[in-house]
């Protein structure tokens, strides 16, 4: 178990050296972040001075020494854009891309999982084909589109709730979250629901899958003529069973829709730090791209630790060693 | 439609929440929004335009650029390096503290200390020393001759002297240094969230007509015109051309339209080589016919403006003709309306020795302002039609800049703002040879240099008095355009858009939106 962690994290350092490094090249490659960022009114003096300021007329090489060196001294750097600490500027958005997240993803298994094992368990109904042909819709229209028809139909035409924006935000247990209002909660449902839908339709089509399978293996019949009623099969035993394939997707969905929440974020002018990163990368403000990635790194990899330890429970046969 | 319980409720909710907010409050939608509350930080303009509202600069400009008195009621020259700055007697900062001639040294002199990659030392490159005369004279002494010097104080904001030099974004972005002369006090903002801002009671300029402010930063154009049409906002700017086109036909939104700073210019490389050889019959060859003034007459004459505006702008631009809108300092009248004749421009490629025309590289930004992309395309389709095989090329401002700056693309289009209203900012930057001494020519990206539109416009650039500035400059755009230096093809157009007679709301052509200049509509 020791073992594993260890080798675990030796791994997510090495990611995140092999980002750093990419971001810098990458950076390089495209050319000088100063030309895309001064007015065109400066003088070459000007341009010259801003250079030398920031470092960037020092060798690639040198230029990232100085970056780990600041890192190894606990100084991530500060935003080129903002002049303020990358750590500070993603941690002030970091909270409202959480809430939404998790929210949606709340939304996506709390219809996902249910409506996948009922179509699982009656394929043949009505409501079934409704779930699944639904469950495509989810995965194949585009994200942007469905938000702004639910802008259009709840903010725009019933007037009903927002059209974008946080809300105020409340304290709960000393977080300040916009969960904690319900002005927060009328903002974050709109984006919540268009983030789900996709991660939704996976969800039933995974849940089903499994469901479908697993209700004609041997243990089902033998509870079956234990007498035991469907509804005890499906919770305690058949659900156990499909779940791990669950786990991991919602583990690298919940990975990919933190990182990545920005067409919904955009659309619904949500402040998380989707916006910013896109920003940033216009911009080339490479401190703050360097940071949020390596987070991301970071992220994913504790994602799928968790996920590793949740299959450990879920399954006594799989054990974690070293070699995982 | 039948009425159900549940539509019921949903309509009486609706009506709630559609209820207009308290007339004093303003909620506007932008594109995009400050950097820092910090001043002195960067030149972008939308940092400007959210930071006037809480600042003032010592010269203010109206409408259309031209310059009128801001904390300085009035400027002039002493001799000729040295201008003299009356101050505005009376005016309180947000904190009472009184305005006086030490905080406008003191903000001068902050700018070299704290400012960013968009560096603000570009508004004081000309400022060698400030002396205070009195409480309400300052005197600035200049590196050499600079006429130009109030255009610079257009963005010179001023923030009270005990400031201190180490204050950073930081204190600036938490309110704690937010203070100002402006119009209204701040109150809170977030990188890429909203300003919110409260009326100052004792501003100069007089009296505001909205209790408080907030500028929501919406960057993307769908949002923010649900925004306005779910009454989330009151007022929002940049509406895409597609959504303009449906407001004129909708009763309850009213648009403003204004032409903009902005002009898309065809940059022809005068570079030998070409970074990117053109190919006469598939084969590449050394010459490069851009240096060539015939080829550059025959592909303006090519340029069908009409077209590019009705066709391809829907409406949303105006032809231009030089690279200033009309009315601006330097922009001269005996240039007409530009022409459109293929047949003329086809016996000119023909002259300069290409009666088979060529094929060419052509590169255009994608995303800087509206209508970029599809106007790049139409300029290739129009060239094609005099005989050229255009391969033309949008792409994002990111990759964009940094090549352009490193010469590799032979003609490319980008749009460029005249933002100080007057030609020296843009010649000096784009037309004028090289010279880094003098500091000029650093967007000079097409190589092209005419000792005699240099000798004109620097003679302009060491003249303070402002008549005979404007004659020079007027007649250095004659040349420049005669060259075809550049090739201007249209003004674009700005649109902002709100509900109905709601809001008296004056459309100006810098693009910035002013807050304590609208009023509730009567």
């Amino acid at each position: 178990m020791l073992g594993y962690l260890i080798r675990r994290l030796a791994q997510a350092v090495v990611v995140v050296f092999a980002m750093s490094i990419i971001v810098f090249v990458g950076v390089y490659a495209i050319g000088n972040p100063i030309d895309v960022l001064i007015d065109p009114g400066a003088t070459q003096e000007i341009r010259a001075k801003l250079i030398a300021q920031y470092g960037l007329d020092q060798p690639l090489w040198r230029q990232y020494f100085t970056f780990l060196a600041n890192v190894a001294q606990g100084d991530m750097g500060t935003s080129m854009v903002y002049n303020i600490p990358v750590v500070d500027l993603v941690f002030s958005r970091l909270p409202a891309t959480l809430e939404l997240v998790l929210v949606s993803i709340m939304i996506a298994t709390c219809i996902g999982i249910p409506a996948g094992l009922y179509a699982g368990y009656r394929p043949d109904s009505i409501a079934a084909k409704a779930i699944m042909a639904l469950s495509v819709l989810g995965f194949s229209v585009p994200t942007f589109w469905i938000g702004m028809l639910l802008i259009m139909t709840f903010a725009v035409n019933l007037g009903v709730l927002p059209s974008g924006g946080r809300g105020d935000v409340g304290s709960f247990l000393g977080i300040n979250t916009s969960l904690a209002t319900l002005d927060g909660w009328s903002h974050v449902i709109l984006p919540a629901i268009n983030l789900s839908l996709f991660k939704m339709g996976l969800m039933i089509r995974l849940t089903r899958a499994g469901m479908v399978e697993a209700m004609r293996t041997d243990y089902v019949k033998f509870a079956r003529a234990q007498g035991l009623t469907d509804r005890e099969i499906i919770f305690s035993h058949v659900l156990r069973n499909i779940s791990i394939p669950i786990v991991t997707v919602f583990g690298l969905e919940l990975g990919s829709t933190l990182a990545f929440a920005v067409v919904t974020e955009s659309v619904f002018t949500w402040p998380g730090v989707g916006k910013l990163i896109i920003d940033s990368i216009l911009q080339l403000d490479r401190p703050v791209m360097v940071t949020y990635l390596v987070l991301v790194v970071i992220l994913f990899v504790l994602i799928n630790l968790v996920v590793d330890l949740v299959y450990a429970r879920l399954d006594p046969r799989v054990r974690l060693k070293g070699g995982a | 439609m039948t009425f159900t319980p549940l539509r019921g409720a949903v309509a009486a909710v609706a009506l709630i929440a559609a209820m207009p907010a308290a007339a004093e409050d303003l909620v506007i939608g932008l594109r995009a929004g400050p950097d820092s509350i910090d001043p002195h930080w960067s030149t972008l303009g939308s940092q400007a335009e959210a930071l006037r509202h809480v600042y003032d600069t010592l010269v203010d400009v109206d409408d259309k650029l031209q310059l009128k008195p801001g904390l300085a009621v009035s400027w002039e020259p002493i001799d000729d390096t040295t201008w003299d700055f009356k101050l505005r007697e009376g005016v309180k900062f947000h904190d009472g503290t009184d305005f006086t001639a030490e905080d406008a040294k003191f903000s001068i002199e902050r700018i070299p200390e704290v400012t960013g990659p968009m560096s603000m030392t570009l508004y004081t490159k000309y400022v060698d020393s400030v002396e205070i005369i009195d409480d309400y004279t300052l005197r600035v002494h200049t590196k050499g001759i600079a006429p130009a010097l109030p255009n610079d104080f257009t963005r010179l904001f001023v923030v009270p002297s005990e400031t201190g030099m180490e204050a950073g974004n930081e204190e600036f972005n938490s309110g704690e240094k937010a203070i100002g002369t402006g119009p209204f006090t701040f109150v809170s903002w977030q990188p890429k969230g909203d300003l919110v801002l409260e009326k100052f009671d004792g501003w100069w300029g007089g009296e505001v007509a909205w209790d408080t402010v907030t500028r929501k930063e919406i960057p993307d154009d769908a949002a923010r015109v649900a925004a306005l049409r779910s009454g989330q906002v009151d007022l929002i700017n940049y509406v895409p051309a597609s959504d303009y086109l449906s407001m004129q036909n909708d009763s309850d939104l009213e648009t403003f339209v204004s032409d903009s700073v902005y002009i898309l210019n065809v940059q022809p490389s005068q570079a030998q080589p070409l970074p990117q050889k053109v190919r006469v019959n598939g084969e590449e060859i050394d010459d490069n016919p851009l240096a060539d003034l015939r080829v550059r007459k025959a592909l303006d004459l090519a340029i069908n403006r009409d077209v590019l505006v009705n066709v391809v702008l829907e409406g949303l631009g105006t032809p231009a003709n030089q690279l200033m809108p009309e009315g601006f300092f330097g922009y001269t009248d005996e240039i007409g309306a530009k022409p459109y004749d293929i047949e003329q421009a086809k016996e000119l490629l023909a002259e300069a020795g290409y009666p088979d025309g060529f094929e060419i590289d052509f590169t255009c930004t994608n995303n800087r302002v509206p209508g970029d992309a599809v106007v790049c395309e139409a300029l290739a389709q129009m060239w094609s039609r005099l005989g050229l095989t255009v391969n033309a090329q949008a792409l994002n401002g990111t990759v964009f800049f940094p090549a352009a700056a490193r010469k590799e693309y032979s003609m490319a289009m980008s749009a460029w703002g005249t933002l100080t209203g007057e030609a020296a900012y843009t010649y000096g930057a784009m037309i004028r040879t090289p010279d880094a001494e003098k500091g000029f020519g650093n967007f000079n990206r097409t190589d092209y240099s005419n000792p005699e539109f240099d000798a004109v416009f620097d003679e302009g650039a060491q003249t303070l008095d402002a008549e005979e500035r404007r004659a020079l400059y007027e007649e250095a755009s004659l040349i420049a355009m005669e060259d075809r230096a550049l090739i201007p093809t249209v003004i674009l157009q700005t649109v902002w858009a709100a509900d109905a007679d709601t809001l008296d709301f004056t459309a100006r052509v810098d693009q910035e939106t002013r807050a304590y200049e609208i009023m509730p509509a009567e």
